[in-house]
């Protein structure tokens, strides 16, 4: 494969805000298919928005977002239909519909979205939801969950419909750290099998050095990426002194550079 | 590599004339090959009759997740009951994943039969015994109001005035536009289909006296109830419900301080006070619709007054604010007792704004029936 089609995300020149306010600006980067990649920065540095700018639920206030060569921002209906069957959500609190048991949450994007037929519906969703260690919870209510087990259904559902691409948001936020390293291996294992790539939003420095093959950081105050690379480079070389100091965990330091 | 031509799947069955059949699958067994697959199986091969059957999955140049259910269903035996079927020719990574997820897997996994159907007399029996509970925990509630009111109103601190005045606003002040609107209304309805009717006895000055009896025994209290148990108990039921999905009704606990004292007290004093001011606006309200219309039949204003006021009495007037009293406190605890009642889940706040106001518009019609038979009994 050349390096051409290796790129699945491009992202140029994308600024991000409302009305006046902007978020974000300048945000340029490319990911690379089967690699797990990794949006960094602070509390209200834009990583969330980020994403779901990079998914299309925001429009950006200029620039564009290549999903496989295609703009997803001036994408037609049609067009943006066919890309986003090519990837996979997961939000922060699982946003799984609560009146449907996690088998009917799986499935109903099979149900709605391809012509497979009843047995075989079934099978994907219960074989998703084994994969995510809840096969035996395929009748239970979301609510009847602990937050971890509803953020693995919501990955078995973002993969439903074998997505090239999953966008995660925040896995691991609010998970012991055992249910954590879980949910990172399990990433691990997406990426490495079924060669699906990853883009995550997250704050969790342990999970960081475990999956991320690269990542990016943004800073609230610059509104832009500050750094780019492989963590343990990134942790060694920064040039930036907040980025060292958010690898390292130096509160006191970040708290002095960066008062907000 | 997106082109339709080299992402086909050619699908090929080859019987034996031993009485077994191999499927030979080349290309990409994506989901939308997996369904024309399927479909071209289910044709071949259901209800054939072989002994074996194998499935070459070698020429597979991706196999997505609905390939390997189709596999994995395939080797169950579904499509192909008498015969043992096996997959051959899986690549590592896909043999490791189709071993993933297993008959025994699915067998285990898998949605048991639906529940059965209760049967009449036990549905009955749980209908009456949630009937009952409710009914107990209403009482309960009542008991606790009853119990609780007059200690927390005797203590200014507990009582957070300021937050009644903020209910009295937003149920009392807000809901007059509305209260006008529909009270005007009501009372222009009800003076028009009078009047056509008594106009046939020579009778229409008879329509003050009707209205004014009406408006200010019965339909002042009662639009004034209803609007309020739609905007303000609903909203009740709404604040103390989310409190409740958010904890927030635990951290009052846990600093001590009791929900009922905190939250429901506040509001059911705010409905007490408020609900008869408000009734006496919209009767007054109703009877200038009704005067509006009189006034068009071309009776003069104070031959219609002096009808007003020989008809209702000051006992009239009273009964409708006692009754505003009354409305008040059922719209307001029925609010608050179907918000503390809430249950956890995404719409559970919503089930019990519903029951706020079908509870409380239905209690307020029972109180209403109650009234007017006690009324009937104390003038007889």
């Amino acid at each position: 494969m050349s390096q051409e089609t290796d790129i699945i995300i491009s992202v140029r020149g994308l600024k991000i805000g409302y009305g006046e306010s902007v978020i974000l600006k300048d945000i340029n980067f490319e990911v690379r298919r089967g690699e797990v990649f990794v949006i960094l920065g602070g509390s209200g540095s834009g990583k969330s928005t980020l994403l779901k700018t990079l998914i299309s639920l925001y429009a950006p206030l200029a620039g564009e977002v290549l999903i496989s060569g295609h703009n997803l921002v001036t994408a037609d209906d049609d067009e943006r239909m066919v890309l986003l069957r090519k990837i996979g959500v997961l939000y922060q609190g699982g946003a799984l519909f609560g009146s449907m048991t996690l088998l009917e949450n799986v499935r109903l994007p099979l149900d709605e979205l391809t012509g497979l037929p009843e047995p075989l519906k079934e099978l994907i969703a219960l074989s998703r939801l084994k994969l995510v260690g809840l096969g035996d919870a395929a009748q239970k209510m979301p609510a009847e969950l602990s937050g971890g087990m509803q953020k693995r259904a919501g990955i078995a559902r973002a993969m439903a419909l074998d997505p090239q691409i999953l966008f995660l948001d925040e896995p691991s936020a609010g998970l012991d750290p055992v249910t954590s390293a879980g949910l990172d291996q399990l990433i691990i294992d997406l990426a490495h099998h079924f060669g699906i790539t990853f883009v995550i939003v997250t704050h969790e420095l342990a999970s960081i050095y475990n999956i991320a093959n690269r990542c990016i950081m943004l800073d609230g105050r610059a509104r832009t990426i500050i750094a780019e690379g492989k963590p343990a480079e990134l942790r060694a070389q920064a040039s930036d002194p907040w980025v060292r100091q958010f690898f390292n965990r130096e509160p006191d330091a970040i708290h002095a550079a960066h008062p907000n | 590599m997106n082109s339709a031509a080299t992402t086909d799947l050619e699908t090929d069955v080859h019987w034996m004339p031993d009485g077994s059949a191999r499927v030979v699958l080349r290309g990409w067994l994506t989901t939308q090959t997996t369904v024309d697959c399927w479909h071209q199986l289910e044709r071949d091969l259901r209800g054939a009759k072989i002994t074996t059957l194998e499935v070459d999955a070698s020429g597979l140049q991706l196999c997505g997740g609905a390939g390997l259910a189709l596999l994995r269903y395939l080797n169950m035996g579904k499509m192909t009951p008498h015969a043992s079927v096996s997959v051959t020719g899986l690549g590592t990574e896909l043999d490791q994943m189709f071993r993933g997820f297993t008959a025994e897997d699915y067998e285990a996994f898998r949605p048991s039969v639906k529940l059965k159907c209760q049967s009449l007399p036990a549905e009955t029996g749980a209908a009456v015994r949630q009937t009952a509970a409710d009914l107990r925990e209403v009482v309960a509630f009542i008991g606790e109001i009853v119990g609780k009111l007059p200690t927390t109103l005797w203590n200014r601190k507990r009582m957070r005035w300021p937050e009644v005045r903020r209910v009295f606003e937003l149920a009392g002040a807000n809901a007059v536009p509305i209260t006008s609107l529909i009270s005007v209304l009501v009372g222009l309805i009800i003076a028009f289909e009078a009047a056509e009717q008594l106009a046939k006895f020579g009778a229409q000055i008879y329509v003050s006296n009707m209205i004014g009896l009406v408006m200010v025994r019965e339909l002042g209290p009662l639009l004034a109830a209803i609007m309020l148990a739609g905007r303000s108990g609903s909203a009740f039921a709404a604040e103390i419900g989310t409190m409740k999905v958010n904890e927030e009704l635990n951290a009052l606990e846990t600093f001590g301080l009791d929900p009922v004292r905190f939250l429901v007290i506040q509001r059911i004093t705010a409905g007490i006070m408020l609900t008869p001011l408000l009734t006496f606006y919209a009767t007054l309200m109703g009877l200038l619709g009704g005067i509006m219309v009189t006034l068009g039949l071309g009776f003069p204003l104070s031959l219609i007054i002096s009808q007003l006021a020989s008809t209702v009495h000051l006992s009239d007037v009273a009964l409708g604010i006692v009754k505003g009293v009354v409305f008040g406190a059922i719209v307001s605890g029925v609010g608050c007792l179907r918000g503390l009642q809430t249950q956890q889940g995404p719409s559970a706040v919503g089930v019990s704004t519903t029951r706020a106001v079908v509870t409380s518009i239905l209690l307020i019609v029972i109180a209403d029936a109650v009234f007017s038979i006690l009324f009937y009994a104390l003038k007889s």
